[in-house]
């Protein structure tokens, strides 16, 4: 900072991706980092991963199906989204995002459906609650092996491109210094990938019995890669800000290293992520503590990229002060997508308790 | 926002402003909306804006006049002037006061426009970037992407917003109300394809000391200063504003 200049008098520039981008971003993320989860036990039937596959498809599923609806809640003119299907615009990620989004979840829907047909028929014959709505669902509740691959591969292009969009439409911002690093799309993909495992550690947790022992050790090796990596990222960024080598990564550094906020931060996400390594790496029976701060980190790293990037003024001096709203644009934003979360979790847990599909092993599935 | 294709109204005659009236057929409404980004180079128009920081007196009445003229909501500004406190070494006084008028740039590069996912924001062929309210879905994309914070989301409307130099003025043969309304003669509008222009010939005077915001960015701004001081091209270094207005809403 330079003492010899005091800005008198300027404009401060509202935040303009609300608290609805975070949780678009987060909920996105988990839904493929899940879907991810759900490839070896699902799709390539690795032993022992059975239970814990079927239980991110249904992470995967919940989280996918709540996503898109806070990303409508963003646009200041959610009821002009099919302009997004009228006036393509190739030249804008965003544009190709409106494309991606429906391939990703039609793949993703009908995997699931595909997979879970045996275990609705299930809930069908023992005339649990929403037992014919378990019926009609199931269809027959054949397994089809071919069609759930197809489904998966359908899904697996859908999550890739998904991924590849959330990640370079924000990385393209040359404006925002902090944004713009090749480095923030393998960010946002190994935090959601720890955020996948970790909300499926917090499923299988809730399995009578606390979950297959197993199946928890296992995941937590995995999140510990993850963690692993997002140090190292993390690692990379630094390096080029401070050697001066990439010149928006220097600055970027300058901008956000003399405020507090940003400082508090950092210590707390490297904080967080180096406790989830060690957790997860020296008692990975820790499934709960460490499938929480893994999704702790994944929602953190979003709310300061977004919030905290847009709080740095591109001209200005100083910072942008946020205060989250109580308000819709705000802390109800926040509320009410984890509200239509947990509906859909109370709702599809009821077709298909976890119990029932975590168990190891076939369920007819 | 406005309507931007206003009826050819009869411009105004002030002395001050014949230089600029002079050669100006105004535009049909088509022309003026062709879907850009079409270089301005092939039209008969390239409108630009010079800011002779020296004269600006940091009064505010561009900013009060923008306000008046595109009923810009309250907290929201699509022009303003910053206003510094720098510390002197060499003078007598301690500090003295730097001014700099900022606007939308309307850049020949502009970031703005290819992220819009919708075409809602385009480069008309006379250089003017604007925003087609009817289809943009208030993502604000090119909000993030504009270097210079020239726009925002505009709460009465629910779209993005920025200044647009006045167009339905200009199509209609009037000055921006900015330059209009400037005390200090500080902000110079006109026509960078008219050789006997006043802008051209102030441009043209100038040559050396001519600079924009943040070129290194690459966006090419067709608003351009002079008495730019290097250490506000860019991000300010120096200490936060001490007052900031900011919308009242929700
Ligand atoms: S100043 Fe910003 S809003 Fe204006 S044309 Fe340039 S990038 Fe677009
Ligand atoms: S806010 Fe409007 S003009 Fe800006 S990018 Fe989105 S749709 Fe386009």
């Amino acid at each position: 900072m330079n003492p010899d200049i005091v800005e008198t008098v300027n404009v401060a520039r509202e935040v303009a991706w609300l608290p609805w981008a975070v949780q678009y971003f987060f909920l996105i993320g988990l839904s493929y980092g899940a879907y991810l989860v759900s490839l070896p036990g699902l799709v390539f039937r690795r032993p022992g991963w059975e239970g814990i596959s079927r239980l991110a498809l249904l992470a995967a599923l919940v989280c996918g199906l709540t996503a898109p609806v806070a990303l409508l809640a963003d646009l200041h003119q959610p009821g002009r989204f099919w302009h997004f299907y009228a006036y393509f615009t190739p030249s804008s990620w965003m544009s190709w995002g409106a494309f991606f989004i429906p391939v990703y979840l039609t793949g993703l829907i009908l995997y699931a459906w595909l997979a879970f047909r045996p275990a609705l028929a299930r809930h069908a014959d023992e005339g649990g609650r929403l037992a014919g709505l378990a019926r009609r669902l199931a269809y027959g509740g054949h397994e089809s092996r071919n069609a759930l691959v197809a489904a998966a591969l359908l899904a697996f292009v859908g999550a890739a491109l998904v991924a590849l969009y959330t990640g370079v439409e924000v990385m393209l911002v040359r404006a925002r210094p902090l944004w713009h690093t090749p480095l923030l799309p393998l960010q946002f993909f190994v935090t959601a990938l720890a955020g996948g495992f970790g909300l499926t550690l917090l499923f299988n947790r809730y399995l009578s019995g606390r979950g297959d022992p197993l199946a928890t050790r296992r995941m937590a090796n995995a999140l510990a890669v993850t963690q692993l990596v997002a140090l190292l990222v993390g690692g990379v960024w630094l390096a080029l800000g401070l050697s001066g080598l990439s010149p928006t990564h220097a600055q970027a550094l300058a901008e956000v290293a003399p405020s507090a906020n940003w400082q508090l931060s950092a210590v707390w996400a490297v904080a967080a992520t180096v406790v989830t390594l060690v957790l997860a790496w020296k008692r990975p029976g820790s499934g709960l503590a460490i499938g929480l701060l893994a999704l702790h980190s994944a929602w953190m790293m979003r709310w300061t990229i977004f919030i905290g990037g847009q709080e740095v003024p591109k001209t200005g001096a100083g910072y942008y002060s946020y205060q989250l709203p109580f308000g819709p644009e705000g802390l109800m934003g926040i509320v009410g997508t984890a509200g239509l979360w947990i509906f859909l979790f109370v709702v599809l847990t009821t077709l298909l308790p976890l119990d029932r599909i975590g168990k190891s092993g076939a369920t007819g599935a | 926002m406005k309507d931007h294709n206003p009826p050819t109204a009869a411009p105004a005659t002030s002395p001050s402003r014949r230089a600029f009236l002079r050669g100006i057929p105004v535009l049909t409404a088509a022309a003026a909306m062709a879907p850009a980004p079409v270089l301005a180079a092939d039209a008969t128009h390239h409108w630009a804006m010079l800011v002779d920081v020296r004269k600006c007196i940091g009064c505010q009445a561009c900013t009060v006049a923008c306000i008046q003229e595109n009923a810009v909501p309250e907290g929201s500004f699509r022009t303003f002037v910053s206003t510094y406190s720098v510390k002197l070494a060499d003078a007598e006084q301690p500090a003295g006061t730097y001014m700099l008028p900022r606007l939308c740039n309307h850049c020949d590069q502009p970031p703005c426009v290819p992220v819009c996912p919708v075409g809602a924001t385009f480069k008309r062929a006379d250089g003017i970037v604007v925003v087609d309210g009817d289809r943009c879905v208030g993502c604000a994309y090119c909000v993030q992407a504009c270097p210079y914070d020239a726009r925002f989301i505009n709460h009465d409307t629910d779209k993005a917003e920025k200044c647009t130099f006045c167009a339905h003025r200009v199509d209609a043969g009037l000055l921006p109300a900015c330059v209009e309304t400037c005390v200090g003669g500080a902000r110079i509008f006109g026509d960078l394809n008219d050789p006997a222009g006043e802008l051209r010939r102030r441009l043209d005077a100038a040559k050396a000391e001519v600079k924009v915001l943040k070129p290194e960015s690459g966006t090419e701004p067709r608003v351009f200063y002079i008495g730019l001081d290097e250490r506000f091209q860019g991000r300010v270094e120096g200490q936060g504003t001490l007052w900031q207005p900011r919308a009242t809403h929700g």
